[in-house]
């Protein structure tokens, strides 16, 4: 009885995914066409499965292609070194990857960055202030690609005696309020920048705070700020 | 026999007139709305339906010339100290300062390492009551401010005051 109905079942499913829907519609047993659907179903999902593992091996062969075992730091430093020669200090940084840049090769650069069919780094998505100690400023940029969906992280170390960088802020827009707050708080003048002041500081503040030698001041306007907090408690 | 003694029918109140400014001036203190950091959302609060400010008879203005206490609600940095203080001196007398939350009263989480931010905030105004929190519940502010209608109540703006 039920090898029968097991033959009835994969004669109309085959016949199913021929398109021919009505020998499965046509039975009459509410529980033999339910389960010759369900059948159905499972066979149509396997078809499936066999097909997309398929492409994912057709993928997997483009994958072991030469060029996409580097990482896309490795593949922008060569882009970049083909275009300016000479700008690409090193590739890695001690932990996380990155590209070390010149400061003095970063004004020709940045345009190349941005325009660049192969680069296309349309949006800049952070830049990020450091004092690496040892009279060491860096500034770091993070930039995105939306239409190639690549990102790369750039770094640009200065002395602290001479903290100039060259602005991008008429490049990447957004860059205009990065740059002020970078230099608020670590004093890198970005040269070119169109309105380089203080931006959460108050315009009269001395000094640049996250720096890693940095004294509190005593007062401001007056106001004590104490240093030695014993006397006050 | 004074010149108004027994002159009063009893439909008329005699006080003395210092206590009646205070209680004038205690029932209907108008707050200065100016939030400056989290606390704002529980002063916020305290003012919405649920704690409902208006039964002390308090309403935030949003103008200093309008208002008699000002609530200091947050973290001051010292660039906000400078305006602190220029808010308060625009306010009409009388007028006074509740400092709410910690950050307000002593610097806070700010106390020892935070370069930018004023400790306490009476270093600028004068302060006349403290709520302590982190940021304080409504029901911690509206004791704050029945603390400090008694103490307007007290107060005796008239009587001179041997100092």
């Amino acid at each position: 009885m039920t090898d029968d109905r097991d033959k009835l079942i994969s004669e109309v499913v085959e016949k199913a995914l021929q398109g021919d829907m009505d020998a499965i519609n046509n039975i009459e047993d509410r529980v033999i066409r339910s389960k010759a659907k369900a059948a159905l179903h499972k066979a149509k999902k396997a078809a499936k499965a066999v097909e997309s593992s398929a492409s994912d091996a057709n993928e997997d062969k483009t994958e072991t292609s030469p060029k996409a075992e580097q990482t896309i730091h490795q593949k922008m430093a060569i882009l970049i070194e083909e275009k300016e020669s000479g700008s690409v200090i090193s590739q890695e940084g001690e932990e996380e990857a990155c590209i070390y840049i010149k400061p003095e090769s970063w004004e020709s650069l940045a345009p190349i960055l941005r325009n660049d069919d192969a680069m296309d780094f349309d949006s800049l998505q952070c830049i990020t202030g450091m004092d690496m100690g040892e009279g060491i400023l860096e500034s770091r940029y993070n930039f995105h690609s939306m239409k190639l969906r690549h990102a790369i992280e750039i770094r640009i170390a200065v002395p602290m005696e001479k903290p100039d960088i060259y602005s991008i802020e008429q490049i990447w827009r957004i860059g205009d309020w990065f740059e002020r707050e970078v230099y608020d708080m670590y004093g890198i003048i970005f040269t070119g920048h169109r309105n380089l002041k203080r931006m959460l500081l108050p315009d009269d503040w001395e000094g640049w705070p996250l720096r890693k030698d940095y004294e509190t001041p005593q007062s401001y306007h007056g106001i004590t700020v104490p240093k030695v907090k014993e006397e006050w408690e | 026999m004074g010149v108004l003694e027994h002159k009063f029918q009893d439909n008329i109140v005699v006080e003395k007139l210092d206590k009646l400014l205070g209680w004038a001036r205690s029932t209907s203190p108008w707050y200065f709305q100016f939030g400056l950091a989290c606390c704002a959302i529980e002063m916020m609060a305290t003012a919405a339906s649920r704690h409902d400010l208006e039964r002390i008879g308090m309403m935030p203005r949003s103008s200093p010339r309008q208002a008699d206490i000002m609530i200091v609600a947050g973290t001051v940095t010292m660039k906000m100290a400078l305006r602190v203080k220029k808010l308060y001196e625009q306010m009409a007398d009388p007028k006074y300062v509740i400092a709410m939350g910690s950050c307000a009263t002593s610097g806070g989480p700010y106390w020892q390492h935070g370069y930018h931010v004023l400790k306490g905030v009476d270093l600028v105004v004068p302060v006349d009551v403290y709520v302590p929190g982190c940021p304080p519940r409504p029901e911690a502010l509206i004791e704050g401010l029945l603390k400090l209608q008694e103490k307007i109540q007290k107060g005796r703006p008239l009587t001179k005051i041997d100092s």
